[in-house]
């Protein structure tokens, strides 16, 4: 009876670190309904989401995604808009708020699950990896620069500008002349 | 009564790789589960009705893991329901989930529907002279399983005899379970050599030889195994044509009612239902000729 005992404490231990180790949130929690007000003296960057890569490569895309839905006719997801720079934001943590006060889909792998201890950028829009060919994904460019550098490990200042661009060639139809496989993926 | 089971082995096995090949496949949802009913039907008709609680005991909670998997692991879909850790569990990947469960559960049972028909003794006069090794090998392992199971119920049968048993909790119950379960894997195995090494000293697969069968190919045969491809075909011209083609990600497709789609799906419906209304017809008529007489 002792070991049963022991048996079902362990079960119920269990059970209360997997329910309190995840965080449920109704979609009205989840989607921010207000976002941190503009002042003068408050701290900006300028986010945008783009997909016109996409629009060139029109016939390798997956055809249940060929829709004004999902691809916008002129390719912003998300025009460039301002957005408030708390201390010490990442450029995900910019796209994260942006994304969820748009209701914009999005996905992401969390930083202990990819190799390179950064968040990885799954899907946009429902956009995802691989959507439009194998060379297919995200990648963001601060000041017009792509960065070797996780979006999650790289902190912004006041004044950047942050886009999110899905390519559909490693980076190279945006610009990107020296890429190497993984090394520039958001 | 084994109405369906009395065909040539020949028909049975092209009846299954019909029906199991087209079911893996299919991605429509009205395919599916007139291939799960048609699973559950002949299944049901097969099994010793005392079976049945256990079986559903066993495929429910299955089911029910397979359809709550996917919305955890699968974010992509334009419905959101709620938020898990910050990543969406969304409607598509729920329903997505489902008809996942659907398959798998759907082609657990036509693969138990398979073992109750195609016993060994037909597998082994479809493939022993061609292939001798590998149909002997596949059918000692088709029946691994069931006989896995018997050798469990012997063993555990055995040691309560001899008083090696507990009744003091579930924890000392399931280490004699798995006390049982090694005994049972290396006597198995030990076994399965054994077969091999007796099969050799048979000179088993060493020449041509002649086998005693029951088995002979009749007109009703050919007619069964000639609606089986014809009702295969009009299924494979549908899937192939992109005519059932079914979307579930990122929004839940539209049901395709065309032509050529409901051809699919009704020849694909009477493919599924066969065996069923073949092993009705078989038990209605023994009851008539044993009213007659």
């Amino acid at each position: 009876m002792r070991k049963d005992i022991i048996a079902v404490f362990l079960i119920v231990l269990i059970v209360a670190v997997l329910i309190g180790g995840t965080d449920i949130q109704s979609v009205d929690e989840y989607y921010l309904t207000h976002i941190d007000d503009i002042t003068p003296d408050s701290e900006t960057v300028t986010l945008s989401i783009r997909c016109d890569t996409i629009l060139d490569n029109y016939d390798d895309l997956d055809p249940t995604l060929r829709s004004e839905e999902f691809v916008p006719k002129d390719g912003v997801i998300l025009p460039p808009t301002e957005y408030v720079l708390r201390h010490g934001d990442t450029a995900f943590d910019i796209l994260d708020r942006a994304t969820r006060h748009n209701k914009i889909q999005m996905e992401y792998q969390g930083e202990d699950r990819t190799g390179y201890g950064s968040v990885y950028i799954k899907g946009i829009n429902n956009l995802y990896e691989y959507s439009c060919g194998p060379l297919s994904g995200w990648i963001y460019r601060v000041d017009g620069e792509i960065r070797n550098i996780g979006c999650s490990k790289d902190t912004l200042r006041d004044g950047q500008t942050v886009e999110f661009i899905y390519t559909c060639d490693l980076g190279r139809d945006i610009g990107n002349s020296t890429v190497t496989e993984g090394s520039d993926m958001p | 009564m084994k109405a369906f089971g009395s065909f040539h082995p020949a028909v049975l096995l092209t009846y299954f790789v019909a029906i199991i090949g087209i079911f893996m496949f299919a991605s429509n949802p009205v395919m599916r589960v007139t291939a799960l009913l048609g699973g559950i039907l002949f299944c049901l008709l097969l099994q010793k009705k005392r079976e049945i609680p256990g079986n559903l005991g066993f495929y429910i909670p299955l089911f029910l893991l397979v359809a709550v998997t996917n919305p955890l692991f699968s974010h992509a879909g334009v419905t959101p329901l709620f938020f898990l850790n910050g990543n969406p569990v969304t409607l598509e990947a729920s329903v997505y989930g489902v008809f996942l469960a659907v398959t798998v559960i759907g082609v657990m049972m036509w693969c138990k529907c398979y073992s109750e028909i195609m016993t060994g003794d037909k597998f082994l006069y479809l493939f022993g002279s061609i292939v001798p090794k590998l149909s002997l090998t596949l059918s000692m392992a088709f029946r691994f399983l069931p006989l896995f199971v018997r050798r469990m119920k012997t063993v555990t049968t055995a040691r309560r005899g001899l008083g090696l048993y507990s009744q003091r909790g579930f924890v000392d119950r399931i280490k004699g379970t798995g006390q049982v379960f090694l005994s049972v894997i290396s006597w198995s195995l030990e076994n399965a050599m054994e077969t091999s090494m007796s099969m050799r000293a048979r000179a088993y697969g060493k020449a041509k030889r002649t086998s005693f069968s029951l088995f002979r190919f009749t007109m009703r045969d050919g007619v069964m195994i000639f609606v089986t491809l014809l009702l295969f075909a009009l299924t494979v011209t549908g899937m192939a044509s992109g005519a059932t083609d079914f979307f579930f990600y990122p929004r839940i497709g539209e049901l395709s009612l065309s032509p050529l789609a409901v051809t699919a799906y009704s020849s694909f419906a009477i493919l599924a239902f066969l065996p069923f209304v073949i092993e009705v017809r078989g038990a209605l008529l023994w009851r008539y000729y044993i009213s007659r007489i």
